[in-house]
């Protein structure tokens, strides 16, 4: 050992170094440097191959001002939004419902809680696929519709403008719905027992009780969820990627950020040529400023809890 | 208090009803899913969607392994996911280890700039990443993967870890360094086993991730013979696109891992991923 010419206090610095450098690298290197590299890229105009052109704020006035790429843009934005509100609709309304069911003595209701969980940790792209056939006009859905006489011809659900981008946030609603009913159901079962009594002893009936003392205090709870929610839907496009691919059909009907900013560097089809990722980290910037607010928001009380 | 809480036979059956309506819904396409991916052919399936198999077809599991290269694409997932998992355990612990338990100036900033990952998703940043990538020569490698995913865990594992670490008593630490121990000693004896609970929520959440993740390896990898599940699956829905009875196969062996683990740990895997989910 090296302990006879180096003093405690040196080795110490040493170490605590070499423990502290393997993750500031990692996350240095794979993280933290693109997403502050977004700020230089996005001044440039770089088909991701050759030289780079310095075109400095150009990329976010072609985007902003440009027809063709303020359409696409506002397309993909009011779609996305669209899509957020269908999602935390959703999850909010039936999740607490069910959240609150499950709060009761029901029987069996720690095996409802693992079914209602069982499609969370399945692969975004095995559930893409399942629900994808699952609602097909020659799938089993459309199939048991017409049976039952329910419809008179099978739904292109996924086939139709009109239809298609609900359809994938049900998609997205079915995958993470058991994530919203277990987050709801513990803001739930921490609503402190004696405020619950007293409101029985004032006389309040079952419903009264819930809806003065427990929904008030799932602020939180909906809060987290919202912002959750947000700050996914708004960068990740896995299910639109898979079942649609990069073009989002029909007609570009079920196009949001994550697909916009995926054709914008590396285009949309084979024979694509305006790649841009000066533009694609212009777009990646704006999106970030987007959800920031709630992004920032979410840090902070991860802050503070800790 | 139990009053509110407590159902009567009606209000219980009601109850019943609905929770059973919500298992419908989430447990039919995967019944669906079974039934058809043993049909011997798609006619079958389109028929009667919902009609038992004639006869009952094991042989589309081989078949799918086979023909779609699943044994390979299973392979790289498990490469990929382990590795990300020693990787994020490991880096995330001892980065934890110092900027909780052994603060220096600008530690506080450190923890800031790990503060920006747990903010901004990298997706955002696909272009500058995919340069930095590219530069290292990292393209289309099994290590590139493994790396860009496990950084992407980074910030969350380190955010659990030191509030985690912040709550551990210092009486411990010092009596060794009374002793003359060094930062190696005190993580290695001391703060690992102590964490060692957040530290198995962290590597289950990465796992389950690293396992899961279609885009970033959409992104970096090209030729098929580094392909994870995930895109393996994408290159088979093209193949076996009117083949519904395979296609259905291929997504149950996608998800069959999966649905084991969940099954034998579930209390784990709930508890875990809301909790990662939450600091996401």
């Amino acid at each position: 050992m090296p302990r006879s010419w180096l003093s405690y206090t040196a080795l110490e610095k040493i170490q605590r170094t070499l423990l502290l450098t393997p993750g500031v690298l990692l996350y240095g290197i794979f993280n933290f440097i693109p997403l502050m590299a977004l700020f230089s890229l996005s001044l440039v105009k770089w088909p991701g191959i050759g030289p780079k052109e310095f075109v400095g704020f150009d990329n976010f006035a072609k985007v902003l001002t440009q027809d063709y790429y303020r359409d696409q843009m506002l397309n993909a934005l009011v779609q996305n939004v669209i899509f957020f509100v269908v999602i935390i609709g959703s999850f909010l309304i039936i999740g607490t419902a069910l959240a609150l069911l499950l709060s009761f003595k029901t029987w069996g209701r720690k095996t409802y809680q693992v079914l209602f969980f069982l499609p969370y940790p399945m692969a975004g792209a095995a559930v893409a696929y399942l629900l994808d056939l699952f609602v097909h006009p020659r799938g089993p859905l459309n199939a048991f519709l017409v049976q039952t006489g329910l419809v008179d011809s099978a739904i292109p659900f996924l086939g139709d403008q009109d239809t298609a981008l609900i359809t994938m946030a049900m998609f997205y609603t079915w995958h993470r719905m058991g994530f919203a009913i277990m987050l709801i159901l513990s803001g739930i079962l921490a609503v402190r027992s004696d405020l619950l009594e007293a409101s029985m002893l004032d006389g309040a009936n079952r419903w009264q009780s819930i809806r003065n003392v427990v929904l008030p205090v799932l602020g939180p709870a909906f809060v987290l969820i919202t912002v959750i929610v947000m700050v996914d839907v708004f960068n990740n496009a896995d299910y639109v990627l898979l079942i649609m691919g990069p073009e989002a059909g029909p007609l570009r009907s079920t196009d949001i950020m994550g697909t916009f900013l995926f054709r914008t560097a590396f285009g949309g089809n084979a024979d694509t040529t305006d790649t841009n990722f000066g533009m694609a980290a212009a777009i990646g910037l704006m999106t970030a400023l987007l959800i920031l607010p709630a992004a920032i928001f979410l840090a902070l009380k991860n802050l503070r809890s800790s | 208090m139990d009053k509110i809480f407590k159902l009567n036979k009606r209000e219980q059956m009601v109850v019943q009803l609905i929770m059973l309506a919500w298992v419908v819904v989430v447990l039919v396409p995967f019944g669906a899913a079974v039934l058809n991916a043993l049909k011997p052919n798609v006619g079958q399936v389109f028929r009667e969607p919902f009609g038992l198999p004639d006869p009952v077809t094991w042989s589309n599991f081989a078949k799918a392994w086979v023909n779609a290269n699943f044994a390979q694409y299973f392979l790289n997932s498990a490469i990929i996911s382990i590795s990300s998992v020693i990787l994020v355990t490991f880096c995330a612990s001892t980065t934890a280890f110092v900027l909780a338990r052994m603060p220096f100036r600008g530690s506080t900033f450190i923890f800031m700039l790990f503060l920006v990952g747990v903010i901004i998703p990298i997706r955002l940043a696909l272009a500058p990443l995919f340069d930095i990538v590219r530069g290292l020569g990292l393209l289309d490698t099994l290590l590139g993967v493994i790396l860009v995913q496990s950084a992407s865990m980074m910030p969350v594992a380190v955010f659990i870890l030191v509030s985690f670490m912040k709550n551990i008593s210092t009486e411990l630490e010092e009596a060794a360094k009374m002793d003359g121990a060094l930062p190696f000693t005190i993580y290695r004896r001391i703060i690992f086993p102590l964490v060692r609970p957040a530290i198995a929520t962290i590597a289950l959440l990465t796992f389950v991730q690293a396992w899961n993740e279609y885009f970033l390896p959409l992104i970096f990898l090209q030729s098929e013979s580094n392909y994870p599940l995930t895109l393996g699956l994408q290159r088979f829905n093209q193949q076996f696109a009117i083949q519904w009875h395979m296609m259905f196969a291929g997504i149950l062996i996608m998800m069959g891992p999966t649905i084991i683990a969940f099954m034998l740990a579930s209390k784990q895997f709930i508890a875990g991923l809301t909790q990662g989910g939450v600091k996401e």
